[in-house]
């Protein structure tokens, strides 16, 4: 039972990454429509947000978050990912979040330090 | 001499990786027009030959490769990315590929183990 606890703790939980991801996208671009001019800064701003946050927990891992925001106007989009490493420490989380004129998805990656 | 050998082996060269990419997406979607039903096993495709040449390299790495494809009528798209690692080991690698009807963007993260 004790050692089941200990493993969770060091494992990358999904459920509190999303969470976390949804408001940092809610938080920058929440209620606003695609612009040109501003979309640079929505998205570094994003991925710094996230980053924060992950880096707060303290956990023992290096982290990718990638973010790409993409205007709506009826073009297809299509992202895929895949992985090389540990499937018993590492994990990741994507979400997808849009609003009237945007698309944003968010990729957040955790791999553990050894 | 011999410990500089020793490091190229174990080091993420971008040139190398960045070649991976571009003969990847060539391969599996070079010279074919956007298509709705087979994008998804395109972009599949694109990071299966991608991570299947990198860890063909047998360096000490683990590897993230993420891949955009979009349709080309106008929209803007705009993409960032930020890593928390150990900046002397780990890299990553960008690539911007392009035909007449479709963008593909590859990203490959190698994080030392």
């Amino acid at each position: 039972m004790e050692e089941f606890h200990n493993g969770n703790e060091g494992s990358f939980n999904q459920e509190e990454v999303d969470n976390s991801i949804k408001e940092c996208i809610e938080s920058v671009v929440g209620g606003d429509d695609y612009s040109q001019s501003l979309v640079n800064k929505w998205t570094a701003g994003i991925v710094e947000r996230c980053l924060t946050q992950l880096v707060k927990q303290g956990k023992p891992y290096k982290y990718i978050v990638t973010c790409a925001v993409m205007q709506k106007t009826g073009a297809g989009l299509h992202t895929a990912n895949s992985c090389y490493w540990d499937t018993t420490m590492d994990g990741s989380c994507t979400v997808r979040w849009e609003n009237r004129t945007m698309y944003c998805v968010v990729s957040v990656f955790a791999v553990a330090i050894a | 001499m011999d410990d500089y050998q020793t490091e190229e082996e174990t080091a993420f060269i971008v040139e190398e990786v960045s070649k991976i990419i571009k003969e990847s997406v060539e391969a599996a979607i070079g010279g074919n027009a956007y298509q709705h039903s087979r994008v998804n096993q395109w972009s599949t495709s694109v990071v299966e030959q991608c991570l299947s040449q990198l860890s063909k390299l047998g360096k000490p790495f683990k590897y993230i490769v993420t891949c955009i494809i979009m349709q080309k009528n106008g929209a803007g798209l705009q993409t960032a990315s930020t890593c928390f690692w150990d900046n002397s080991t780990d890299g990553s690698c960008a690539v911007r590929w392009e035909n007449k009807s479709m963008y593909c963007i590859v990203s490959v993260f190698g994080l030392a183990i």
